[in-house]
């Protein structure tokens, strides 16, 4: 039992920093004040500099590669890391990216309009298809993600790889963004009540705001733990208690987020929707919590 | 970064669950069914730790020289959640092993040392703390029983309420004002305080929690030897400090929880009732935020053995067990009330009386939040 970093998974963790926080990966307002800010440089850095193929790497692994996409996901801007560094590196092909992933949750799907290749997970297969710009109809959605649906079905091609054990790993990378997500947020808000005064004193001095964002921080981080854990054990029930705490814990730390910036946070001049709405559309991802917690206590206790 | 156990701890785990189950009589889950504070508990515990510490299972993490092995203190935490998980068989010496036999090694005279420790490492110390008052509960530092010096003695006056295994305990870590009201925690000094001491009267109070486990004791005229004061008149709250760090993670109520729910879906399961999906995510709810608890402990604990600074990591593993106790309990009232009636597993009935009283003993919860504001988010105090 160490929960402290190895020395290769330090060097690692700083070597991201600079990229994680390169120019451009701060929150800007858009001209036509977009709900999402795709971050080119940040997508390019990432996979021009191996940091994508981690999870390959003996040392380094799959718990280095949920590190950085939680530590990603903290960000304003978003970029498509989390099945490019979680399931891409263990597919048996190298498929193009950026990659968009069709797990049957319904509805437009992530980073779509980005994607050159897109991966459908089932519970039995997992197959492939290359994109391009004219197999995909952008949506416009109040979720901070680039969103799309394919025109047309493409032409699916069958890869040889446990199915399985593919859904545990994009499960790890859903729950890592979504705390990573939540921990931005948070973030953005202690830094608004610790200076926000009102009644002549700090927003973050009243002990109803601070014990509902203390709650959220034992939410957060008991959530990226089991995360962590699930990373090096690579169990599917793990990876299924994992998603499904952070998408349970969600919901109420998404209200309070909001609750906290009041007014401002409603305005698109302000970043916090940047990450509230990355959740939102993370909440519902294999399954959401009812599913991914029921399968996570399937696999604990049996049962229909 | 590593969340498998080792090896060896693996192998210690299983001796302590062989031992359980070669030690513990037929008859375990009615001694144990009033909880560690029952007089029938209390008498199991003078029988069982003797032998517990025979085999090297008491106090492993101690030092050598006061009956340890000097050992891996993750042995410590093992020992701890199988105890737990089991009903505690240790009854109330679990808190010399946790934290009063630590606390007397750090800050005790050699006499102190040499008269308290050595029963303790031997299984056969019963001791209860005398901490909460009337008027004292989360603000203990507002106490005011006082010890008043009297030649080489002090006279202590005053009332403790809420104190588990005061009935049975032959000593009291006892916290008194010897300086006036206005002292606030500077006043507060440690007095190790024998039980027989005539003016002391104990009465137990019905509780929700198992028969015999809390009390009242008031305080008349005690008279204490200045030799039975722990470190100086101004340390008193510094050591309580020091003493309590050990124990803010609180006990391993996530291992109880977890086993408890694993009861309750096995009694489900039996009636058919779990292939409900709704039941199931309400047991995923409810696993998940037992090792989300037991992770955030385990983390507090590596972080404090690796000599880091404490934080709040503690309070944050504390808020986040008591979740966990209460998700559990909640999920048996909702699918399994025939648990709160006896007609289930006695462990259910054991985890729900267990459960509600996790975000009180030891200090509220919410005083951990405030910890968890102030020291890990930075908010600012109150103006």
């Amino acid at each position: 039992m160490n929960f402290a970093l190895d020395e290769d998974q330090a060097l690692f963790l700083d070597a991201l920093e600079p990229i994680a926080t390169a120019p451009g990966t701060d929150f800007v307002t858009g001209t036509d004040w977009g709900r999402f800010d795709w971050s080119e440089t940040l997508d390019r850095d990432l996979e021009q500099n191996g940091y994508l193929d981690v999870a390959a790497e003996p040392s380094l692994g799959c718990l280095a590669a949920v590190a950085m996409v939680y530590r990603l996901a903290q960000r304003p801007v978003t970029a498509e890391y989390g099945a490019s560094a979680l399931l891409r590196p263990f597919l048996p092909d190298a498929l193009p990216r950026p990659l968009a992933i069709c797990a049957g949750d319904g509805g437009a799907i992530r980073f779509l309009p980005q994607a050159r290749a897109i991966v459908r997970l089932n519970p039995e297969a997992v197959h492939w298809a290359p994109l391009d710009a004219a197999a995909v109809e952008p949506v416009e959605s109040l979720f901070a993600y680039p969103m799309g649906r394919l025109r047309a079905d493409p032409a699916w091609q069958a890869l040889d790889c446990d199915a399985t054990g593919a859904a545990t790993r994009w499960r790890l990378a859903l729950a890592a963004e979504l705390a990573g997500t939540l921990r931005g947020g948070l973030d953005a808000v202690l830094d608004h009540v610790r200076n926000r005064r009102q009644f002549g004193r700090p927003l973050g001095s009243f002990q109803g705001v601070q014990h509902r964002l203390a709650t959220a921080s034992v939410g957060i981080e008991g959530a990226h733990w089991l995360v962590m854990k699930a990373a090096q054990s690579l169990d599917p029930g793990e990876a299924a208690l994992a998603l499904g705490r952070c998408q349970s814990i969600s919901a109420p730390v998404c209200y309070d987020l909001h609750q906290f910036m009041g007014a401002m946070g409603l305005t698109l001049e302000h970043p916090l929707h940047r990450w509230t709405y990355r959740a939102r559309a993370l909440r519902s991802a294999m399954g959401g919590a009812a599913g991914n917690l029921a399968l996570a206590a399937r696999l604990r206790w049996g049962g229909a | 970064m590593d969340f498998a156990w080792s090896e060896q701890d693996r192998v210690f785990r299983a001796r302590v669950r062989a031992f359980l189950a070669r030690e513990l009589p037929r008859d375990w889950p009615q001694i144990a069914r009033h909880g560690p504070g029952s007089p029938e508990q209390t008498a199991f515990s003078l029988e069982f730790c003797p032998r517990l510490a025979a085999a090297g299972m008491l106090t492993p993490h101690w030092p050598e020289a006061w009956g340890g092995e000097a050992g891996s203190p993750w042995r410590h935490t093992i020992i701890g959640e199988e105890m737990w998980a089991a009903g505690e068989p240790r009854g109330a010496q679990y808190m010399n092993v946790n934290w009063i036999g630590p606390t007397l090694m750090h800050f005790g005279s050699d006499e102190q040392k040499r008269r308290y420790i050595p029963p303790m490492a031997q299984g056969k110390a019963i001791w209860c703390q005398g901490f909460s008052e009337p008027e004292a509960g989360s603000d203990l530092a507002s106490l005011r029983t006082t010890a008043v010096a009297d030649g080489d003695d002090y006279v202590i006056n005053g009332s403790k309420i809420w104190t588990s295994y005061a009935a049975l305990a032959e000593h009291c870590f006892l916290l008194a004002r010897v300086s006036g009201d206005g002292a606030g925690k500077a006043g507060i000094a440690i007095f190790l305080v024998p039980m027989t001491t005539p003016g002391i009267e104990v009465r137990p109070i019905p509780s929700l929690i198992g028969h015999g486990d809390i009390h009242e004791v008031f305080l008349t005229d005690v008279r204490v030897p200045a030799g039975q004061r722990l470190g100086d008149e101004g340390e008193g709250w510094d050591i309580i400090s020091h003493a309590l760090a050990n124990e803010r993670v609180g006990l391993p109520r996530y291992e109880l929880s977890i086993r408890a729910l694993g009861a309750m879906v096995a009694a489900l399961r039996r009636s058919g009732r779990f292939d409900d999906a709704v039941v199931q995510m309400r047991a995923g709810e409810a696993a998940s935020a037992c090792e989300a608890a037991r992770l955030l402990v385990y983390r507090a604990l590596d972080a404090k053995w690796r000599g880091k600074p404490q934080g709040a990591d503690a309070s944050l593993a504390r808020v986040a067990v008591v979740a966990a106790d209460h998700a559990v309990s909640e999920f048996g009232i909702d699918f399994l009330p025939e648990g709160l009636s006896g007609l289930s597993h006695p462990d259910i009935l054991a985890h729900h009386e267990r459960a509600i009283v996790s975000g009180i003993a030891a200090g509220a919860a919410e005083i951990q939040l405030n910890l968890v504001a102030r020291r890990h988010l930075d908010l600012p105090r109150g103006e």
